[in-house]
């Protein structure tokens, strides 16, 4: 069975592994207490050796060419194994190092000169003559550890470059991971990585890999012959790798499922381990009163998800006495809480059934509903019997026995701990929070029944994070502060900000047919667009006004301005499709056939189709050919069905030919961007992304910005009226193609004619503002 | 969750040794670990004084709130919460990073009172009584610490 949702994916940092610090931390968050006395001792521990485990940690980086070396040199013969240690290019450069370059830009020498003399600096290659001294200096130091009588060298010219290069780095790497474990003061990142890991590596390999490891061990203990302490620690760090490396890969933990429908789900070693080992507290006869007082608070703490004994005090002193005299067991007890009449009005009596049902599910099994038809189960056992009936649903379910017993506390079976299903992710992991039972919606029901349904009007590139510019100025809530689980949805109602002409005195007038207005480009009175005159084709000649059409070279204007407009950017000449210009220049297509040519050339198919993913290219294609983006999952699902069935020409076909096109463009005009907002203009402003973050230089918005510019494009436009030596002049200053393109060539303009401004009064001509456009959202 | 594992974490996804810079902090983080310590154990200690003393506080300046409605059990619910925030906080300090107080309990911290209908701003008011009676325990330096975390619940509840 396939899930064809899942219920949001909300963040989570799955614990990779453990210092002292986050140890102490979960424990002690676990038990809902402070840290106890012996654990501040053991956090002091670790501040107070914190500095030696550091310098410690500095002399292993410092030294580990020598100690790989040392440990490649023993099973490798016949040439330099550390020829074949790969390094990254420039550790220098690298974010953290110090010497980031956003940081400054120090010369590679200055920043050598200027480096902090503790600094660890980056190991170079061992230099052939160094690499032999120290082989003869150690040659004759003791204990070099001796190698098994089977064990054999192996030669590197059989052994082959690609082997060769992964030997090295995975020596290079345990040593790396001993100095992180150094630096942690624990060994569970070792443990947690290194654990079967004999099973990955060749079989053959691991003999040497062993002999290998434990001369790097004896290598590294050389480096602290002045310090026993330190030596001892290091060679304890290496005994643990050693230890687990040589342990058999350890098998998939197996969670099973809850019905035929829903198989069990495998969750590897290695996640299972880098959670702590859950304390499974149990109830039974003969344990001290300070243990079974734990048991009776964590049981509280799961079947209340609060601290209880504070705020509720005697209320289940009864129920308590008969537990710790042996009269109930945990299982019995956990039962009866659950029919208190507590439980009943704290997490029955506020909510709907099917909340209920979800909340005991946590409490009484320890994780959320798994399926749809496990909450159909349970509601037909409340619906007959009430919460009593559920109760005893749960607890004397299969799964609770298999789980917990009669002796064990239940506890919540999160991340890490089991592996978790796609299907109820979202929910799940929100039910194991604090805030879970103040949630009065129920959120596993509404995800199933999301399940059955087709995807609804959310954008498909998720929630606010809109590097690209691909939503168009839609108002999302920013993601950071209060992260969502849901993309948000989104319309072609939607709100957004679009960059507003001006021209309607800040009031907008609804498009044709009651669309949203649309973005228009900055600098330009109305719409400045490039359209096909019949007076560029031979018959007709010079019908227009004086000032506009007088170019012979119009038409190539016009080719010139679709390419641009359908690839984005000049095309090359031998991607000229030669055939359609020839055509249009002769009359024999309009241009929207001609558009319609360009679209479905090799070239854009090329660039738009092949290398793209399905949503990617539709909205690519969509944005080149109609001047705006997809709005929303109802025009997107269309072109889905076109390209899933028909392919790329008939989507392109679909564009060129559909009543959209028609009306915005007809069959003369060349198409353009008809949104554009201010983030998306400054992208692409002279200065660059920069100039959108760089508060000196930019204004707030970036139509004041912009305003600045429009002076000088009127300016430019004046002169180009009066002098008409317009060929040379190059507009750089607006970069959005119509625009570019009618400044520096002649053509008509396609709005109403405009009397020439004075270049003073330019500013105010054209007050640039940026706005809210909203439809019909109240 | 804590420092020093963001740190290795930082470090072996560019597959390298720990950079000048990462070390320094880490000896920062390591040279004031006795007064993390320190500042936790007087958090740990005091934390029905600082939840007593900063309610009464709370009721002194916002006399209309569930807390303070004679309700028995509310009022103890809600001094269970603020005892919970200090002591994450003192989790906090102990990890030399937010992510144990945010992964715990800011994150949703809103929703979750708004479902309980109590007026978000008095929360923000609470915490800083809390705030106020908890720096006063403490020397300069060490409150200096610890204002950074209750400035960040306040901030999630605005």
């Amino acid at each position: 069975m396939t899930d064809r949702t899942n219920g949001g994916s909300p963040v989570t940092h799955p614990q990779h592994f453990h210092t002292v610090p986050s140890t102490v931390i979960t424990e002690a968050e676990r038990r809902d207490r402070y840290p106890k006395q012996s654990e501040f001792k053991e956090l002091s521990a670790f501040f107070t050796s914190g500095l030696k485990r550091l310098e410690i940690a500095t002399v292993l980086a410092n030294n580990a060419d020598v100690i790989v070396a040392a440990g490649a040199n023993r099973i490798f013969t016949g040439g330099s194994p550390m020829a074949y240690l790969e390094k990254p290019e420039d550790p220098v450069g690298m974010p953290g190092s110090g010497y980031y370059v956003g940081e400054d830009f120090l010369s590679a020498k200055a920043r050598q000169k200027g480096g902090p003399s503790n600094a660890l600096q980056e190991p170079r290659l061992v230099e052939p003559v160094n690499a032999f001294l120290d082989r003869i200096r150690t040659l004759f130091s003791s204990g070099r550890p001796s190698t098994p009588t089977r064990f054999r060298t192996i030669d590197i010219r059989k052994y082959g470059t690609v082997r060769m290069k992964r030997s090295m780095r995975d020596l290079a790497w345990f040593l790396r991971y001993i100095t992180y474990a150094v630096v942690a003061g624990d060994t569970s990142i070792i443990r947690i990585n290194v654990r079967g890991l004999r099973g990955v590596i060749p079989e053959d390999v691991t003999l040497a890999t062993v002999v290998a490891l434990q001369d790097m061990q004896w290598r590294a203990g050389l480096c602290f012959s002045q310090d026993p302490a330190a030596a001892a620690l290091v060679k304890g760090y290496f005994e643990v790798l050693i230890t687990e490396y040589l342990v058999e890969k350890p098998n998939h933990q197996l969670r099973f499922g809850v019905s035929k429908l829903h198989p069990g789900l495998p969750l590897p070693q290695s996640y299972a381990q880098s959670a702590l080992p859950t304390p499974k507290l149990v109830v039974k006869p003969g344990l001290s009163e300070t243990e079974t007082q734990d048991a009776i608070r964590a049981a509280y703490r799961q079947v209340f998800e609060r601290d209880i004994t504070h705020a509720y005090g005697l209320a289940l002193e009864d129920l308590e006495s008969k537990l710790r005299s042996g009269q109930f067991s945990m299982k019995e007890f956990i039962r009866h809480l659950g029919k208190s009449r507590l439980y009943r009005r704290e997490f029955y009596e506020p909510f709907t059934i099917s909340r209920v049902i979800e909340l005991a599910s946590r409490h009484f099994l320890g994780r959320g509903l798994s399926c749809l038809e496990e909450f159909q189960t349970y509601f037909e056992v409340i619906s007959e019997g009430g919460l009593p009936a559920l109760v005893d649903a749960l607890v004397n379910s299969q799964e609770y026995a298999d789980y917990f017993g009669e002796e064990t506390v239940p506890y919540l079976r999160g991340l890490g701990l089991e592996a978790q299903e796609c299907r109820n992710w979202g929910p799940q992991l929100d039910l194991f929070k604090y805030s879970a039972s103040t949630r009065k919606l129920p959120q596993f029901i509404t995800t199933f029944a999301r399940a059955q349904k087709p995807l609804p009007n959310q954008h498909p590139y998720g929630v606010g994070h809109d590097p690209l510019e691909i939503q168009f100025g839609a108002i999302f809530p920013r993601e950071d502060q209060n992260p969502v689980a849901q993309p948000a949805h989104f319309s072609a109602t939607s709100r957004r900000i679009l960059i507003s002409s001006g021209l309607h005195n800040g009031h907008h007038v609804l498009g044709q047919n009651g669309t949203v207005p649309l973005g228009r480009v900055p600098g330009t009175f109305g719409q400045s667009v490039l359209k096909l005159e019949p007076s560029h084709q031979p018959q007709g000649h010079q019908a227009q006004g004086p000032n506009l059409n007088v170019n012979h070279h119009s038409i190539e204007a016009v080719i010139l301005a679709t390419y641009r407009q359908v690839f984005g950017r000049d095309v090359f000449d031998s991607q000229r499709q030669g055939i359609a210009e020839t055509k249009l220049k002769g009359g024999q297509i309009t241009l929207r056939e001609f558009v319609r040519q360009l679209a479905r050339s090799r070239p854009f198919r090329q660039m738009a189709w092949e290398n793209l993913y399905i949503t990617k290219s539709i909205e690519y294609i969509h944005r080149r050919l109609l001047g705006r983006p997809t709005l929303g999952r109802d025009e997107l699902n269309r072109y889905y069905d076109l390209a899933g069935k028909q392919g790329f020409y008939a989507v392109v076909d679909a564009m060129v030919d559909g009543p959209e096109y028609t009306e915005v463009f007809g069959d003369d005009t060349v198409p353009y961007e008809r949104y554009l907002t201010p983030r998306g203009y400054a992208l692409r402003s002279p200065q660059g992304p920069v100039a959108w973050w760089k508060p000196r230089k930019n204004p707030d918005i970036a139509g004041a910005w912009m305003a600045n510019y429009a002076t000088v494009t009127e300016a430019k436009r004046l002169a180009l009226a009066t002098t008409e030596a317009s060929h040379s002049m190059e507009s750089t200053n607006n970069n959005s193609p119509a625009a570019r393109a009618e400044s520096r060539l002649n053509v008509a303009i396609a709005s109403p004619p405009e009397p020439a401004p004075m270049p003073s009064e330019a500013p105010q001509a054209q007050p640039l503002e940026t706005s809210t456009t909203e439809d019909s959202l109240p | 969750m804590s420092l020093v594992t963001e740190l290795i974490l930082n470090a072996d996804s560019e597959a390298r040794y720990p950079a000048p810079k990462e070390i320094r902090i880490f000896q920062d983080f390591v040279k004031t670990g006795e007064q993390r310590i320190r500042i936790a154990k007087v958090l740990a200690e005091n934390e029905q004084r600082i939840v007593q003393n900063g309610s009464a506080r709370f009721w002194e300046r916002c006399p209309n709130t569930p807390s303070n409605s004679g309700n028995e059990r509310k009022t103890a619910s809600c001094q269970r919460d603020q005892g919970w925030y200090v002591r994450l906080i003192a989790y906090s300090i102990l990890a030399g990073s937010e992510r144990p107080l945010e992964e715990i309990g800011t994150v949703g911290i809103k929703e979750m009172y708004n479902n309980l209908e109590i007026p978000i701003r008095n929360i923000a008011e609470c915490m800083r009584c809390l705030k106020e009676e908890a720096m006063s325990l403490m020397s300069e330096e060490d409150a200096a610490e610890v204002a950074p975390y209750f400035d960040l619940i306040i901030h999630s509840l605005s």
